[in-house]
């Protein structure tokens, strides 16, 4: 049970990690979509963190390409952007569940 | 003519209108063709002619004020003083009005005043000194000019708005990412220092409090966000031809000398647009502004402006003469504080851009250079027939 976190600001990627791990999960950082799609693809028991303003592959392009997977993990989808220019980014897609920065611990392992 | 160049007196000295009955019958239908108010009167200030455009003007007929003070066309305050503009002007020869012409006020029949360009001129008649006044209703030239202005001083003011709302987007994007950073560093800390025992008070309630200073400066720029957003355009139907006309007349406004060539091409029935025309001015001419100082330098200088519709969409297109936009600028275009300009904060774009997203519409730049200059393209939806607004949107956690 691992939770991957996508996310290009290696402050909030670090720190995410580091909490997480705090906690007791497995964690795995990747600074962009194309490192993640690199590695084995996640299992239905892991989660994916990723952010929406990923440069390059986009975020949710990472949503699409999870939501096509055999074995779904789950996705949380995380954003400092303005909820309109969110619903632009999620153009239609869901995540299971979105969050906006600053993340606040507590919401966040709600929904771990 | 003989004296003066226009001649009260029957002429009958003249060879080409020898009947004198047809020479007056001339002046007479001269006057009355005129557009302009014209009255002349006598060297005591009495109305001694008064032509059909004076009728319309002041709402007296020519035989009410025959023979009667030039006063009563006008306002109290300029009516007192003009027996003594008069007298001023008899004894001193001194010129005032005469062969200058102003704007002064005139008074309708009713009580009403309205604002007319006067000139005066003089003429010197067997039957003594006369003076011609021109008056010109300048009414609708006002109302023009009025609401030129007040569209250009709510233009400003929206202006400074939004630069404040995508500022404060902006900072709150930027601020964003490390204030989750700390704070997520803090909780790990925090969660860490629980499980030691050992640990001293201070150290403990000094980490309790730095998150409660985060969580603060994280609420901060939460409130900051939820006033930027909550700004939604106010959409109403908007006659894009019209709109786009008046975008002309603003964009152009203090720039007469330049001789920047300003054209609009707009498709013929256009559907009513479903925007903030307000904010759709905005971006229009904040485009147009953007293009005639592209232009400055160039040897040709024009800027087109043309609407057109596609099976969805209006695109509105602001195209200049200039030498394009340079590629490595073209990244970064529509960033907040990303400008090349030393004046103002480079916001321009970046708002122009975000106001046509919230619209549902997009601002797209084609670069051009080589053979031609930037064309930007202001897409906005068009609604089909019946369809509503698109629905708020749910509230995200």
């Amino acid at each position: 049970m691992t939770i991957h976190i996508v996310e290009d600001d290696p402050g909030v990627s670090d720190a995410l990690a580091l909490l997480l791990a705090s906690i007791g999960h497995e964690t795995a950082t990747y600074p962009d979509a194309e490192s993640f799609f690199e590695v084995n693809p996640p299992g239905d028991r892991d989660t994916v963190i990723v952010d929406l303003g990923l440069p390059g592959l986009t975020g949710i392009q990472v949503i699409r390409w999870v939501k096509r997977l055999k074995h779904q993990p789950r996705v949380i989808a995380i954003s400092g952007q303005s909820s309109r220019a969110i619903d632009r980014l999620l153009d239609g897609e869901t995540a299971d569940v979105l969050l906006r920065k600053p993340l606040q611990e507590e919401t966040l392992l709600r929904h771990l | 003519m003989s004296s003066g160049p226009f001649t009260m007196r029957e002429d009958h000295s003249e060879s080409l209108s020898t009947d004198a009955s047809v020479s007056k019958a001339r002046l007479h239908s001269v006057l009355d063709t005129a557009v302009d108010g014209i009255v002349v009167m006598d060297d005591r200030a009495r109305i001694i002619l008064y032509n059909k455009a004076c009728e319309r003007l002041f709402g007296y007929s020519a035989e009410e004020v025959r023979g009667r003070n030039v006063k009563m066309l006008m306002p109290e305050d300029y009516a007192r003083r003009h027996d003594g503009y008069v007298k001023h002007y008899l004894d001193t020869g001194e010129r005032r009005i005469i062969g200058i012409g102003r704007e002064v006020r005139a008074r309708h029949r009713d009580g009403t005043e309205f604002p007319i360009e006067l000139s005066v001129g003089e003429a010197h008649t067997p039957e003594g000194r006369q003076f011609i006044g021109i008056m010109r209703d300048i009414r609708a030239r006002k109302a023009v000019e009025k609401r030129l202005a007040q569209a250009q001083a709510q233009l400003v003011n929206m202006t400074r708005i939004n630069a404040l709302d995508e500022m404060g987007a902006a900072i709150a994007h930027e601020l964003n990412q490390p204030l989750t950073a700390i704070m997520l560093y803090l909780q790990a800390i925090k969660r860490k220092t629980d499980n030691i025992n050992s640990l001293d008070d201070t150290f403990a309630s000094v980490i309790e409090k730095t998150v409660k200073e985060a969580e603060r400066a994280s609420q901060i720029i939460q409130r900051m966000r939820q006033f930027v957003e909550k700004r939604d355009p106010e959409r109403k139907p908007v006659d894009v031809s019209e709109l786009l006309k008046e975008c002309l007349e603003l964009a152009s406004l203090g720039d007469a000398s330049q001789e920047i060539e300003l054209s609009l091409e707009v498709e013929d029935d256009l559907p009513m647009l479903h925007a903030d025309p307000v904010q759709i001015q905005q971006v229009v001419v904040n485009l147009m502004r953007n293009a005639m100082e592209a232009v400055k330098c160039a040897s040709y200088r024009a800027v087109k402006v043309s609407a057109n519709k596609t099976d969805t969409h209006l695109v509105i297109a602001v195209r200049d003469s200039g030498p394009g936009v340079p590629p490595e600028l073209v990244p970064d275009l529509f960033k907040p504080f990303s400008g090349s300009k030393r004046r103002g904060l480079g916001l321009g774009l970046a708002i122009s851009k975000s106001l046509a997203q919230n619209h549902g519409g997009d601002l797209i730049v084609e670069p051009g250079g080589e053979q031609g200059g930037a064309v930007f393209n202001l897409k906005l939806p068009l609604l089909a027939a019946g369809e509503a607004q698109p629905a708020e949107r749910a509230e995200t956690i």
